[in-house]
């Protein structure tokens, strides 16, 4: 028993010697550190510690700050891009960062022939596809990237793009060593190799679900960061992260469960940490190739008959708002606000409009799991079910695995359904293209030519007020048709220990929050 | 006996094989695939297309008749998804994750000897406990205690493993703060693998501390996981005892003047303990399959979890490697108890 004792204060002293260790506990652990290669906020929260972007956001918002890049500038038509990059900064290898780096990592992206491209080993890049269109020579938006001055890219584009700086500032889009990646190959990224970058903290070790260790670059360029060591922990379930955070074993705990909240806020040791907004969407798409969903007046009927507002209220925890539209109420190009408010009687008068007086049946797909947008899927289903029963639409509800859902809304499969958006970037782009865009005929069975002709011309536009304007149009265009409802926006639950400070939560989500600032007192 | 284990060695191959066609083809039956799972939402038709390349999943799945028709060499018929993973099984070379890249034997080396350890811990708590509480049981029939570790161990058999794990954080991690919420090793400990068993490396390696920081974070995965073998255990030991409490022999023991203790323990208990080892043998063997619930809550980096997350996103080299482990491990098991019988039984003879 003496010995225990002896152990366990052994245990408590060893805790108090690592104080500036600062313990994040995550929903997982990393798919890779390898950025491009990785897709999920677990991974990037992670490799976004130490390695980079061209382009940043402000902390806690959207506006875009330099990163490696210090400055960019388009030609007229917004098809040529230069970037002036950040001087003297070295990669952790002590190699160091300039243009050829710049353009090594996005021609390893970009083109499949790449030395180093690793894509017949493995390697996909499937953001870069996600956010650029695909491969070089496959619906890619960047053609190529010139080597212009020791500090100095220039990038040809395929068709003009004025918000190009908001695209590099996605998360994904992390610049690495090119020495490091050409000595691992398609190891880069894993945890024997681990990460090179230029960022705050650098990669010391990661043992296979159990813990990431990175300790402080002193030599950043940014000044060095504030704790010496972040050790990241994967749990999977909320409750445990909260008892983990609650017992003082870790000093982050992000997406926990909104149902805490009040426990979070009652404990003194703990402070809970809310973005203001966050760019995320959730949805109901009604697929116009069903009967008689293809009718607008059903789905206008659908739309007057769920009261957003009282679900939104009994499942998001006072952190969510009923959606007024696609695109998230801080951004521009705002159409005409969402005429369908909850009125069931309309939607009777609708229904019988349009010779459906008796009402119908549908099915409907929920999710089978939770997302911020939709943080409990299939309750929420059974309420919008219960609605649409008060007008005489019958549902039945219906839900499967969540990979062959998401194969499957695309083809048509699902009358009715569930689905909703985190952004990437600050752009309508972002939004109305990935609902609206090409997609729409088969996701939505909407076959709207002028609706697609607009989102693309708006890409194209360097005006802000005329892409404004062209994503107005496009928005009415589907206040008009509604082919989708928009439902809610939300916002996810952080909290950290009271002894940290400065972790700003992020619209963006908290992979793109930095932990250079953030401080742990002992 | 030596002639039998190699029998059944050999016999293991054709099963195996039998193994491997029916995963190949069971994850490829699941709708969707890598490609969709990875690029989730915005599966534009070219990148779907560009991701199924890379990831050659283009190629045909069995045999490759367009290629024989196409170059006039049999051989041709071979280049396939299931031919490829074959020939690199023969080489003991499982492929990569999808997602993460790291080689399979990698992490199996890694989350077998995680789920190993609370395996060996779980079953360790079933049997020590198990075995002398059904005797206990068995030798006292209807009385109080009886009925008592009876209820238990119903109640342990019908407790959902997922709220028990809460229940043991919130009051032994939270409330009285006696022992870590989660995970195999504080944050701040560390031990160089040796068997991949921390409590076993770090005593190796002579460091106390992380011996016992890790037992510390054994204790309640262990308790969780352990409940439903132990309640088996339990109630098989008492109905076995009583099985053999009532035969001539064990009157005749009786009658013969041996103390009661000697009756129980040698002539009772060593005659019950076929069906009993046959139960722990298959807990074991079922445990060593993984722990989704109890790995999940705890944080455990075991085969379970990570098989579970890679039928979720289609990661078909992980799912192939990790339940082809498993099976090789539970056939071993079924091996292992198989040899017992005949060290407990000296009738039971293989030849």
């Amino acid at each position: 028993m003496r010995r225990l004792v002896t152990a366990l204060l052994a245990l408590a002293l060893l805790g108090m010697a690592s104080a500036q260790t600062l313990v994040y506990g995550a929903s997982g652990f990393p798919s890779s550190l390898d950025a491009v290669d990785s897709q999920d906020g677990n991974s990037l929260v992670v490799s976004a510690q130490i390695t980079e972007r061209l382009v940043d956001f402000v902390p806690g918002g959207t506006d875009l700050i330099p990163g490696l890049a210090t400055e960019w500038s388009a030609n007229e038509d917004g098809t040529v891009w230069t970037f002036k990059l950040r001087e003297g900064v070295n990669f952790h290898d002590g190699t160091p960062f300039n243009a050829e780096a710049v353009k090594f990592n996005i021609d390893r992206w970009n083109d499949p022939a790449h030395p180093f491209s690793g894509r017949d080993q493995g390697k996909t890049f499937v953001p870069w596809g996600w956010v650029f269109g695909g491969p070089l020579g496959e619906g890619n938006l960047i053609q190529e990237v010139t080597v212009t001055g020791e500090y100095e890219v220039q990038l040809t584009l395929t068709q003009p793009a004025p918000f190009l700086p908001a695209l590099f500032a996605a998360v994904y889009f992390q610049f690495s060593s090119p020495a490091a990646i050409e000595a691992n190959g398609v190891s880069y990224g894993t945890p024997g190799v681990g990460a090179v970058g230029t960022g705050p903290f650098k990669f010391v070790e990661w043992i296979e679900g159990e813990r990431i260790v990175l300790e402080r670059n002193d030599d950043y360029w940014g000044g060095p960061a504030q704790v010496e060591r972040v050790v990241f922990r994967g749990i999977a379930e909320p409750t445990a992260r909260l008892a983990e955070l609650q017992a003082g074993t870790i000093d982050i705990a992000v997406l926990l469960s909104v149902d805490d909240l009040a426990a979070i806020e009652s404990d003194s040791n703990l402070k809970v940490m809310i973005p203001a907004s966050e760019l995320n969407i959730g949805y109901i798409a009604m697929h116009q190739g069903t009967e008689p969903l293809d009718n607008v007046l059903v789905r206008q009927a659908i739309a007057h008959a769920i009261d957003r507002e009282a679900i939104i209220d009994a499942f998001y925890g006072g952190l969510g708002v009923a959606a007024k539209g696609f695109i998230p109420p801080t951004m521009f190009g705002q159409p005409e606000p969402w005429p369908y408010s909850f009125d069931p009687e309309r939607a009777k008068e609708l229904l019988a409009e349009a010779g459906l007086a008796n009402g119908f049946t549908v099915d409907f797909w929920y999710m089978p799991v939770s997302r911020p947008y939709y943080p409990a899927p299939q309750p929420i289903a059974e309420t919008i079910a219960s609605y649409l029963a008060d007008v005489g639409i019958q549902v039945n509800l219906q839900t499967e695995d969540w990979t062959t859902y998401l194969a499957d809304y695309q083809t048509g499969k699902f009358a009715m359904y569930m689905l909703g958006w985190n952004a990437d970037y600050a752009d309508p782009d972002n939004f109305l293209l990935t609902f609206f865009g090409p997609s729409a005929a088969s996701d939505l069975g909407w076959d709207s030519p002028e609706t697609v002709d607009l989102l693309q011309q708006a890409r194209q536009v360097a005006d802000p007020d005329v892409r404004a304007d062209l994503y107005a149009q496009a928005g009415n265009n589907v206040v008009r048709d509604v082919p989708m409802i928009p439902f809610a926006h939300n916002r996810t639950l952080n909290a950290t220990r009271a002894s940290i400070d400065g972790w700003v939560p992020s619209p963006l989500g908290y992979s793109s929050v930095s932990l250079h600032p953030v401080t742990k007192a002992e | 006996m030596t002639a039998y284990v190699l029998r059944r060695v050999i016999g293991l191959v054709p099963v195996l094989i039998g193994v491997t066609l029916l995963i190949f083809f069971l994850t490829r039956v699941i709708p969707g695939d890598p490609a969709t799972a990875m690029l989730g939402q915005r599966a534009a038709p070219n990148l779907v297309q560009r991701l199924r390349t890379d990831l050659g999943l283009d190629r045909p799945l069995f045999l490759n008749v367009a290629k024989v028709r196409e170059t006039g060499d049999w051989r041709g018929l071979f280049d396939s998804q299931y031919f490829s993973y074959m020939s690199g099984l023969l080489r003991f070379d499982l492929g990569r994750s999808i997602y993460t890249l790291i080689p399979i034997t990698e992490s199996l080396r890694h989350r077998f000897a995680a789920t190993f350890e609370l395996t060996l811990a779980a079953m360790f708590l079933a049997v020590a406990v198990g075995v002398p509480a059904g005797v206990f049981a068995a030798t006292r029939r209807g009385t109080i205690a009886d009925t008592s570790i009876m209820l238990l161990a119903l109640s342990g058999v019908s407790f959902p493993v997922f709220w028990l794990a809460i229940i043991l954080i919130y009051v032994f991690a939270v409330t009285l703060g006696w022992l870590p919420p989660s995970g195999r090793l504080s944050v701040n400990m560390s031990v160089d693998p040796i068997t991949g068993l921390y409590v076993v490396d770090s005593l190796l390696r002579g460091k106390l501390t992380v011996a016992v920081d890790a037992l510390r974070h054994l204790v309640m995965p262990a308790l969780a996981l352990g409940t439903i073998p132990l309640a088996i255990v339990v109630r098989m030991t008492r109905s076995a005892m009583l099985d053999v409490l009532g035969q001539d022999y064990v009157r005749t023991a009786r009658s013969k003047g041996l103390s009661e203790r000697r009756v129980v323990r040698v002539h009772a208990l060593r005659n019950a303990l076929l069906p009993v080892i046959t139960v722990i043998g298959l807990s074991f063997g079922s445990l060593l399959s993984g722990a989704l619930l109890t790995e999940t809550v705890f944080s455990w980096p075991g085969i379970g979890r990570w098989v579970y997350d890679a039928i979720a996103s289609r990661d078909y080299p992980v799912i192939q490697g990790g339940v082809l482990f498993v099976s090789v491990m539970f056939a071993l098991v079924n091996l292992l108890v198989d040899v017992t019988y005949s060290l407990i039984d000296p009738r039971i003879q293989y030849s």
